[in-house]
């Protein structure tokens, strides 16, 4: 063995001008409790009595056929508030997570991908979410992707259950225990109709999949109703939070403050310093932090309910911000049909301050479903504010030309629209050096002036 | 001939009045001509599905070469099969036959395919998809690789059933992902791996771990596919395709494709300077043979070395023929050529609309560019093989066809040119490959273990694995519980871990004179004496200075000047042996092989003005030493011999004997002439006595010097002929090198050191 450090080291000192990252081998105490020893677990199964340094994280040994791992479990009462919720809101808000169906499901023939984006009456028919049958879950691994390497060390669940919230959470002790915790999760996973995970689609499913197929349960199926709350998250908050990430989307929109948590990304960095010396007290870190997430997940999935079962304004507070009102408004209307976001955007009409780029995108969503008169309405106010902005964008005068000019053949009206965009367009970019894009912009612009000009030519000709 | 326009009725016209020319003949040292060979066909199986025969019939294939017929047969009793077979034999039925065979039969089979590039994938999956369509059944092949839109990902995972991909795909995006090919790694049937001569040295011995990784990968789903290889012709195909592969093949090797008459032509640039040796460009002769073929109407591919010299040569050809041809007749094609615009030469190759291609060797794999008349070398590829597959784009099946070897200066363009017995009589280089190379081995088994954990009992490689496993766990990356090692970090190894890069770390140069732009790269083990602050890189023809050396991060930036000198280093190699492995005594000659290390660090560089030669400046460099840890093969003279020679004599006969050496070395080995390298030491420090040492230049060797201990004689003989054949009256660069170098009696001390050294028989 020696002699093949030693030429590993020779070798990569050739290789490598730097100092070779080989930490000095500390001589180190055998990790009990990381390498259990055989005898041990083999006699005394399920009886075996976890060391005292576990007492504090308040786990307990898990017995499966499988094998061992160790099992934590945390009960919510049914009034506990975390933030701005209750956990008992679960109950009324699950009803408008029906929309989260995927709509093949239940709609055949529909070819839509995404849920409800023709009409409102798809998820009256699906089958009503039950709040005891919806699992949260969310994995604590050991690196990043979803490579077969990446193993996850710490499974949360929680679910509703006998009137509490419960969150339960598996460890395993070292890698081979990762089989029994996987048997048992497979045993669990089976009474859920749903799954909600936040980013769950990309990460946390895949990486459960892989496990599976590599521990031997290739021919598990469990397919439920997953729904990602990051991808609403997302829909919503895109450009008024800094970041999606779940601690940030809790403490900014739910009001949920964690005191001392660490942050996941430390979490496999902890894992393998406890593989290394058998010492779990740092792991407590990493169980609240996972318990809390699962806490705020039940929240979050409580938020959409409210706001997907006309919960908006009466469980939930209209959005401040006329952009997040807008960003609301489209994403109802995307997972329940044209017409439910009609009450938000009437809001935004009223908004005095709601910037440009806010009406452009409702003007843009109204004229797609055919509000011409509204369309013209928002982008007659940008065109307004244009007069009084320092830099004014062009786009509404060009969108309000187009409908002047194809719609109700207003050639004049069209003409000095666009001229009025051109004019803008070449003072922004006076003294600039014009990229193609910009360049071609430009020369759009020229044309359709032109061709305006060449109409109304023709018609008083 | 047409006497007005000068254009001969064919090929076989003017390859007559040619012969008839003295002044090309009197150039051409030698002219070997390859008599035409006919079909050897057997029937087509009879177990061959009918919609397969039918597809095969309309593409006019009724029967089939005795080597598809064999390889066909090879496969279907179950055996790993490698084929050897030139450019234009009907090389892909070979595998394609027993795999559509087998999807026929069985519709749920799957199929991986390898190729070393993207474009050799495009093509095989064209093909693939034409006789699917043929047979008209729903037969799925894909590319897969970096191109492939991740939205089509997933529907080559669970229903392609011929997956066409490259070792760097497989080891970096599939194997790390086996359990989203579940479906391809259950039902995998054959493994086709083409252009098996290509994985070699560094690159060949990662491919053949990525091999071991592919296999206990299929093992966990319990499939155990066949393996079939296709190869150039090389010395070693079945050795080397084992080697790859780790598993016993039946050789295929009886090509029974018919071939037109080959007429292969050795010419040597006329010698313009005798003293010093200096012949004619080769560029220009080529330039000149290849405008008088595409003058006549002959379509034509031009090979060269480098990239700047196919540049060189299209522009002088494109004006020599713009008037008869215009010059979109006449293409470039190399590597740094968008993917698009490669496709459309080769189009218009296949169509004819192009008449002549000036190449790097990237046209010598594969690439269906159809079969041209005629071929033009300007300069040795490099080994015998390459040789071969370049002059292979010349000749079809019928008709008579003609390849220009265009000899440069250099010692082994000149070697060839002098010996074509050499070349026409011998077999072509060894494929070598070191998949136990520890650096390589410990990779792929931090990879392997991220796929899969080990277990006490597995095997990967010849090293003991369990020593390699503890080795990790050491590191941290792996974690033992009990009998079993399971990955434990944070990383994704595979994307560490570049399957062809031979020294890992590259300097990157920087161009600071309009902004900054990358020029090039240098190796770690060039870097010293190439890049040091204030040498002078030379970069197509223009002179840059080195401003600054950023040896931590690795980076070079220099600036476009105008000198007349160059510079040149001075490097104090020291070489250390740590082990020797085998040993021979023969006359007054021991020669060893085993581990060595090289230390070597750059002193001081010289200042050097050009043309003239005199020095006019130096400076010193500080760099830090450089430490190579690798395998080494290295002989020394008696201590009778080393009395004979003054020490000065010694050193400059020693310098001759391994400039030429080392410049011959590759005709035993397929590799860069850079990947190997020689010391002279009038008085080493191992042995005391005047030595010779070549080292691989890839930590922990590749086999290499290896493989130069076991064919020395040979090599010194062929050394010999070749100082005593030089037309050169001292030392040239064409043989010992200059006599600024090796003095004025270079020659013949080199000459006189190997004669003494010869037992009298």
């Amino acid at each position: 063995m020696s002699g093949l450090r030693d030429r590993m080291l020779r070798l990569r000192g050739a290789s490598s001008a730097q100092p070779v990252q080989i930490e000095p081998a500390e001589p180190m105490e055998p990790a009990e409790s990381a390498d259990p020893d055989p005898d041990d677990s083999a006699v005394n199964g399920g009886s075996l009595k976890l060391s005292p340094e576990w007492d504090e994280l308040g786990v307990a040994i898990m017995t499966t056929e499988e094998g061992e791992f160790l099992l934590r479990e945390t009960r919510y009462p049914i009034d506990y508030r975390h933030g701005v919720h209750g956990l008992d809101e679960l109950q009324e808000a699950a009803a408008g997570l029906t929309a989260f169906q995927p709509r093949s499901i239940h709609a055949p023939g529909s070819r839509a991908s995404r849920p409800a984006d023709e009409a409102g009456l798809v998820q009256e028919s699906g089958p009503k979410v039950h709040p005891e049958r919806i699992l949260f879950l969310d994995l604590e691994t050991t690196g990043l992707g979803v490579g077969t390497g990446n193993v996850p060390f710490m499974v949360g669940l929680g679910y509703m259950s006998h009137g509490s919230f419960v969150v339960e959470q598996m460890l395993i002790r070292h890698p081979a225990e990762e089989r029994a915790m996987l048997a048992y999760l497979c045993d669990k996973l089976t009474s859920y109709t749903h799954l909600t995970t936040y980013n769950g689609k990309t990460f946390d499913w895949p990486v459960l999949h892989n496990r599976f197929i590599l521990n031997g349960f290739r021919h598990f199926k469990w397919e439920p109703i997953h729904i990602d709350l990051l991808h609403p998250s997302r829909s919503i908050w895109r450009n008024t939070l800094v970041s999606c990430k779940l601690s940030h989307v809790e403490e900014e929109r739910l009001g949920i403050a964690r005191e001392d948590d660490v942050p996941g990304s430390l979490a496999p960095a902890i894992y393998f310093q406890y593989l290394a010396d058998g010492d779990p007290k740092p792991l407590h870190g990493v169980f609240r932090h996972n318990e809390i997430d699962m806490v705020s997940l039940a929240c979050l999935a409580i938020r959409f309910g409210h706001l997907l079962s006309d919960g908006l304004g009466s469980r939930v507070p209209h959005p401040e911000g006329a952009e997040e009102l807008l960003r609301t408004g489209l994403w109802l209307e995307k997972m329940k049909g044209s017409g439910c976001a009609e009450p938000l955007f009437e809001r935004l009409m009223n908004d005095n301050h709601a910037p440009p780029s806010v009406l452009l995108a409702l003007a843009e969503r109204d004229k797609k479903c055919g509000n011409w008169p509204r369309a013209v309405l928002l982008w007659q106010k940008v065109v307004y504010a244009a007069e009084l902005a320092v830099w004014p964008g062009w786009g509404a005068h060009i969108e309000l030309a187009m409908y002047y000019e194809h719609k109700t053949k207003q050639f004049d009206s069209a003409l000095s629209l666009a001229e009025e965009a051109l004019a803008l367009a070449l003072r922004r970019y006076s003294g600039m050096r014009l990229d193609a894009k910009r360049r071609a912009e430009v020369e759009g612009l020229r044309k359709r002036v032109d061709r305006l000009r060449t109409k109304i030519g023709r018609l008083s000709g | 001939m047409n006497r007005w326009t000068g254009k001969t009725s064919g090929l076989d016209e003017w390859l007559q009045i040619l012969r008839q020319q003295p002044d090309i003949m009197e150039n051409v040292t030698h002219w070997h001509t390859i008599p035409p060979r006919a079909a050897r066909t057997a029937a087509m199986s009879k177990d061959i599905h009918p919609k397969l025969a039918e597809a095969l019939a309309s593409r006019g294939i009724r029967e089939l070469f005795v080597h598809q017929a064999e390889a066909y047969e090879a496969v279907r009793s179950g055996k790993h099969v490698v084929t050897v077979t030139p450019t234009a034999s009907g090389k892909t039925l070979c595998y394609n036959l027993p795999v559509l065979q087998s999807l026929l039969e069985n519709d749920s089979g799957r199929a991986l395919y390898l190729f070393p590039t993207k474009a050799l994938a495009q093509d095989q999956v064209a093909e693939l998809q034409e006789i699917a369509a043929a047979m008209d059944v729903d037969l799925k092949s894909h590319t897969y690789d970096g191109d492939t839109p991740p939205t089509v990902r997933q529907v080559i995972r669970n229903a392609g059933h011929i997956v066409v991909t490259n070792p760097d795909m497989l080891h970096s995006a599939i194997l790390p992902h086996h359990t989203k090919w579940v479906k391809l790694f259950e039902n995998i049937k054959y493994i086709v791996i083409d252009e098996v001569h290509s994985y070699r040295g560094v690159f060949g011995s990662h491919v053949a771990n990525v091999i071991r990784r592919l296999k206990r990968i299929c093992r966990f789903y319990g499939s155990n596919p066949q393996f079939i290889c296709a190869s150039a012709t090389i010395d070693n195909p079945r050795e080397h395709a084992e080697r790859l592969i780790g598993e016993e093949v039946a050789l295929i090797d009886n090509n029974g494709a018919p071939v037109g008459e080959k007429n292969f032509v050795c010419y040597n640039p006329p010698v313009v300077n005798k003293q010093l040796g200096i012949r004619r460009s080769s560029v220009l002769e080529s330039q000149k043979l290849a405008a008088m073929l595409l003058r006549q109407g002959v379509q034509t591919i031009v090979f060269a070395r480098s990239r700047v010299r196919v540049e060189l040569l299209l522009t002088y050809l494109q004006e020599l023929v713009k008037d008869e041809l215009g010059t979109k007749t006449i293409r470039g094609y190399r590597g740094g050529y968008l993917p698009q615009l490669r496709r459309e030469i080769e189009r218009g190759l296949r169509s004819g609309e192009i008449r002549g291609v000036v190449s790097t060797n990237a046209l010598e794999l594969g690439i269906d560019i159809g079969q041209l008349q005629a071929c033009v070398m300007n300069g040795y590829p490099g080994t015998i093989a390459s040789t071969w597959q370049q002059s292979g784009r010349a000749g079809r099946r019928q008709g008579t066809s003609v390849t220009f070897l265009v000899a440069s200066s250099n010692p082994l363009d000149q070697y060839m040119i002098q010996n074509p017995d050499f070349f026409f009589n011998r077999p072509p280089e060894r494929a070598l490959i070191h998949p136990d190379n520890l650096l390589i081995l410990i990779d792929h088994v931090k990879c392997a273990a991220y796929e899969l954990p080990f277990e006490a009992g597995d095997k990967f490689g010849e090293e003991r694995l369990e020593d390699m496993l503890e080795f990790l766990v050491e590191e941290k990356v792996l974690h033992r519980v009990q009998n079993r090692w399971y990955w434990m970090e944070q990383s994704f190894p595979a994307h560490g871990i570049s399957l062809r890069s031979a020294a890992q770390e590259n300097f990157i140069i920087i161009d600071l004179t309009n902004g900054s732009r990358v020029l090039g790269e240098v190796d770690r083990f060039s870097a010293p004496t190439l890049i040091h602050e204030e040498a002078i890189y030379i970069h197509e023809g223009v002179q840059y200075q080195v401003e600054k050396l950023d040896h931590p991060e690795k980076k070079a930036y220099v600036r476009e000047v105008d000198v007349d000198y160059y510079t040149d280093a001075n490097m104090a190699v020291e070489l250390k042996v740590l082990h020797v492995d085998k040993e021979h005594q023969y006359g007054e000659l021991l020669r060893q092989y085993g581990e060595v290390t090289v230390n070597a660090k750059a002193t001081i560089f010289k200042k050097i003005r050009l043309r003239s030669h005199e020095n006019i400046g130096s400076g010193p460099i500080h760099l830090p030493e450089e430490e190579l840890h690798t395998s080494g093969y290295w002989f020394s003279f008696s201590e009778e011999a080393a009395a004979r020679k003054n020490t000065n004599d010694m050193q400059q006969a020693l310098l001759g004997l391994a400039n030429v050496l080392v410049h011959i070395a590759p005709l035993y080995l397929m590799c860069d002439p850079q990947d190997i390298r020689v010391v002279p030491q009038v008085k080493a420090v191992h042995t005391k006595l005047p030595t010779i040492y070549f080292y691989d230049r890839y930590p922990g060797g590749i086999g290499l010097s290896e493989r130069l201990f076991d064919v020395h004689e040979e090599l010194l003989r062929q050394a010999k002929t070749l100082i005593r054949n030089c037309t050169c009256l001292s030392g040239c660069p064409a043989c010992v090198g200059p006599i600024e170098e090796v003095g004025l009696l270079g020659k013949s001390l080199a000459l006189d050191l190997i004669e003494q050294t010869e037992v009298p028989s």
